[in-house]
């Protein structure tokens, strides 16, 4: 016994003298139970683990429901922030048709509520009415281009005639050449979502691209405002003047918003010299 | 004679719950007629005549109505110009059904395919043939027919979808009118 201590205390002396450092049977015995000690590690965390499941088990759920309430909180006006930045967009593009053109008269923007169904004019109805200082026959538009004209008026609802429409017909214009033709709808056309600029001169030389505005002569539609693009040229049935496939700069099939133009520089005086 | 009372609100709210299906059902389809620029069935067309199909003339002529003005709106034509359409018919197929032919898809679509010719035909030489527009038969062949066909076929679904409402609230009513042997005062 006196043995045994003796050797322990000389181990104690020897462990203090080499301060810090393991002692190489100590340090074997360490190797060697590493493993064990992890596994042992792993079943106390696991334990560990259910039983703290088990003792919180209610605050966890309703921790849980909180966080994916703050969740669904951060979707919805992450939702928010993306349709009004998406609506902030487009309502710029309005802005910009104001300052182009200063003399137009505008309403705010309404929605598209829905097509008319199965008509090949793409004829469409919009969420405002008299109500919202529409009048019969005010020209819509898009922030691409000429959309059509208030065929039906409604206090809150209104219908709009596309120019795809044969019942419509604008007078229009080249950009650059201002050679003048009367722009109206055609069933062969409105099929492939293309109107026509009919009445143009038999040598032409109206080529594709070239944009057409209208001329706001007849007081119907101001003037100068983009209606599309020249698709394609051929000769009338007649074969005395030439026509124009016009693919509209607006996409009628897909409008989610419209402005109606209730006054602009020229309407009134027109108006009355008809009348 | 309390029993008979209750049997007969059992059959009341049976009605009730049938009716406000139906009104359901049409109004989804007056929302899917209206939504995107698309070609697409008139399908108030086959559930107006099979609603009719298990309703009296009066109730007939009412879904008739409602159906056609619904249809006038989401098409954008005349307010009446399909309703006259689809109130004669519906009264036609109510009495068809009551007097002469039985619940079979058969009929049902045979009937739905004479309604939709009538009312496309309609529609295009009023709208669109009586105008001389050129080239106006590609209406024809690119709108009237095709959704016509679709408005056939859609048909299918619709007889099944609204036979089963029907007969789910009839059967209920006749089994607890049998078991009252109230037929008698039912008629």
């Amino acid at each position: 016994m006196l043995f045994l201590i003796a050797l322990l205390t000389g181990i104690m002396l020897y462990a203090v003298f080499v301060g810090g450092y393991t002692i190489s049977a100590v340090g074997l015995f360490k190797t060697m139970t590493a493993p064990l000690q992890n596994l042992s590690n792993a079943i106390s965390e696991r334990v560990e683990y259910g039983l703290d499941l088990y003792r919180n088990a209610e605050n966890y759920y309703q921790e849980n429901r909180e966080l994916r309430q703050e969740i669904n909180k951060i979707h919805t006006q992450l939702a928010d922030y993306e349709e009004t930045k998406a609506e902030l967009e487009r309502l710029e593009a309005f802005i910009g048709i104001k300052e182009k053109h200063s003399d137009y008269s505008m309403t705010v923007p309404f929605d598209v509520i829905g097509y008319v169904t199965n008509d090949i004019y793409l004829s469409f109805m919009i969420d405002g009415g008299s109500e919202d200082g529409i009048g019969l026959y005010d020209t819509v538009v898009s922030d691409l281009g000429l959309v059509g004209v208030i065929t039906e008026l409604g206090e809150h609802v209104s219908t709009v005639t596309t120019i795809l429409s044969p019942e419509l017909s604008v007078a229009a214009c080249t950009s650059s050449s201002r050679e003048k033709g009367v722009l109206t709808g055609s069933v062969a056309l409105a099929s492939e979502g293309l109107c026509k600029l009919e009445y143009l001169e038999k040598d032409t030389d109206l080529k594709k691209e070239k944009i057409i505005l209208t001329t706001g002569e007849n007081g119907l539609f101001p003037g100068g405002y983009v209606i599309g693009y020249v698709k394609d040229v051929a000769m009338d049935d007649t074969g005395l003047t030439a026509y124009a496939s016009i693919e509209p700069a607006s996409d009628l099939k897909n409008l989610s918003m419209v402005v109606v133009i209730t006054d602009f520089n020229g309407k009134a005086e027109r108006t009355d010299a008809e009348s | 004679m309390q029993n008979r009372k209750h049997q007969k609100r059992s059959y009341a709210v049976l009605q009730t719950i049938q009716w406000v299906l139906f009104a359901g059902l049409i109004l989804l389809c007056y929302l899917f007629e209206t939504s995107g620029s698309y070609h697409k069935p008139l399908v108030l067309i086959p559930v107006a005549l099979c609603i009719a199909s298990h309703t009296g003339e009066v109730p007939a002529m009412t879904v008739g109505a409602v159906c056609g003005l619904l249809l006038d709106l989401a098409c954008g034509k005349l307010p009446g110009c399909n309703a006259i359409v689809l109130v004669i018919f519906c009264v036609i197929v109510s009495l068809l059904y009551r007097y002469l032919l039985k619940q079979k898809l058969l009929n049902m679509l045979f009937l739905i395919t004479i309604c939709v010719a009538l009312q496309g035909g309609i529609d295009y030489v009023f709208y669109y043939a009586i105008w001389n527009d050129p080239d106006v038969e590609l209406i024809l062949k690119n709108i009237t027919i095709p959704c016509g066909v679709m408005t056939i076929i859609s048909g299918i679904v619709f007889y099944f979808m609204i036979k089963k409402i029907a007969e789910s609230c009839q059967s209920h009513r006749i089994q607890k009118l049998e078991k009252m042997n109230l037929f008698s005062d039912m008629d």
